[in-house]
């Protein structure tokens, strides 16, 4: 009966050791964001986000694929990247053991609000893609639509015009 | 001579301030139509252009469906009010007769353009693109328009009726600004895209469209556009001017 228990026991020990370890193993593929972790401006600017890919395995690394996740800080929805970025994705094919390459993804800031940005890193081969640390965008209204010009605009154009008609109605009838 | 007859339309139209109202009624357009766009909280910097090129269709379209009404009958009317044959046994050429009506029907769209520049200024304050948006409304505006104004004549020339001229003149119209109107994905087959090729108002949209949100404000990153305007403008002039020799050889005008 202990040999019994004393053989799960251990089995149990090497099972759990075994687990451990795999979560713990480093992944091969590891991005970091060298750009600051807030990025702030207007609506309209351009901001670079930079970081590096790095192969810490041993082995090179095929077809790797980065691309770039966004999301809205109050809807907790993703936003289209459509007019975020030019570039939603980048191939980067083989990255040797060892090597690290640099990542810059030019960003146009287009609606006021905050949003979370992650790098994510695919390569052949691996379950799991590997995700970048957050890049928090704080991105301000741009006030150049300002409501408070268009407003004489709108009433003053018609009403001049409809001066100047009599105006010049009012000549004409003169001139008679 | 010309000239003369330039003077004499735009003084029938300026004759009561009820001959132009039109023109109050299209700054009410506009007025409603900034208005609502500039003080809507959602729009984003990216709306910003789209609103512009909003403007931008309403100021021609406007002005195409004014200036369509009004050249369809500033010649026709001289035969109905039979005021034709009395111009025409004055010393005046038909040349300067179309001239002077062609450029009193211009006048009334400079006139919308110039009632249409206040929004323009305000709805692209802050964008970096009032020149460009002045400067292709412009452009693009007296092409289509100049085109669409020789394309009437030569209608007229040859109905000689006012009714007959506007209701063409109108279903011309119809039939070249409802295609510009439809989205991309209604024009992803062939012969779609040819008459978005050839259509004079869909290439006034594109070209704005190039200009105020693809930010390509070379003349020459526009050329594919203005390429077509100025093919239709020479072969509507080209009608015109048959439409005129046509109507000399039938010797209605015997002192030409």
């Amino acid at each position: 009966m202990k040999k019994i228990i004393i053989f799960i026991l251990s089995a149990a020990i090497i099972l759990f050791a075994g687990n451990l370890f795999a979560k713990s193993a480093p992944p091969a593929l590891v991005l970091d964001i060298s750009s600051s972790k807030t990025l702030s401006g207007t609506a309209g600017d351009f901001v670079t986000v930079q970081g590096t890919i790095t192969n810490a395995g041993a082995k090179p690394l095929n077809n790797i694929t980065t691309y770039l996740s966004l999301a809205d800080n109050e809807t907790k929805l993703p936003v289209d990247l459509e007019d975020w970025s030019a570039e939603k994705g980048l191939y980067i094919g083989t990255i040797d053991a060892g090597q690290t390459l640099p990542l810059n993804w030019k960003i146009h800031f287009v609606k006021a609000g905050t949003y979370s940005l992650i790098i994510i890193a695919e390569a052949a081969g691996d379950e799991l893609p590997q995700v970048s640390g957050i890049t928090q965008f704080q991105v301000s209204q741009k006030r150049n639509l300002n409501p408070g010009q268009v407003l004489p605009v709108a009433l003053g154009t018609p009403i001049a015009l409809i001066f100047i008609l009599f105006l010049l109605s009012y000549r004409r009838r003169a001139e008679n | 001579m010309f000239k003369h007859i330039w003077k004499k339309e735009i003084r029938g139209e300026l004759y009561t301030w009820k001959s132009m109202l039109w023109l109050v009624i299209a700054s009410l357009l506009f007025s409603f139509t900034s208005y609502l766009l500039l003080t809507n909280k959602e729009l984003s910097l990216l709306d910003q252009t789209e609103l512009m090129l909003l403007l931008g269709q309403i100021a021609i379209g406007v002005a195409l469906l004014i200036v369509a009404i009004d050249a369809s009958s500033i010649i026709t009317a001289e035969f109905e009010k039979e005021t034709a044959e009395s111009l025409f046994l004055s010393p005046l050429s038909i040349k300067d007769f179309i001239f002077g009506k062609f450029f009193a029907s211009l006048t009334l769209w400079a006139a919308i353009f110039i009632v249409s520049l206040p929004y323009i200024v305000v709805a692209s304050s802050g964008s970096g693109l009032t020149f460009a948006f002045i400067g292709y409304v412009a452009l693009l505006g007296t092409l289509c328009i100049a085109g669409l104004i020789a394309l009437i004549f030569g209608i007229s020339l040859i109905y000689r009726s006012t009714k007959n001229t506007l209701t063409t003149s109108l279903v011309t119209l119809i039939i070249l600004v409802t295609p510009a109107l439809f989205s991309s994905t209604l024009k992803n087959n062939a012969p779609s895209q040819f008459f978005s090729k050839i259509n004079p108002v869909d290439n006034v949209f594109a070209s704005l469209d190039n200009v105020l949100v693809d930010y390509k404000t070379a003349i020459l990153g526009n050329w594919k556009f203005l390429l077509p305007l100025i093919i239709f403008c020479l072969l509507t002039i080209g009608f015109l001017t048959f439409a005129a020799k046509r109507f000399k050889n039938r010797e209605i005008i015997k002192n030409d």
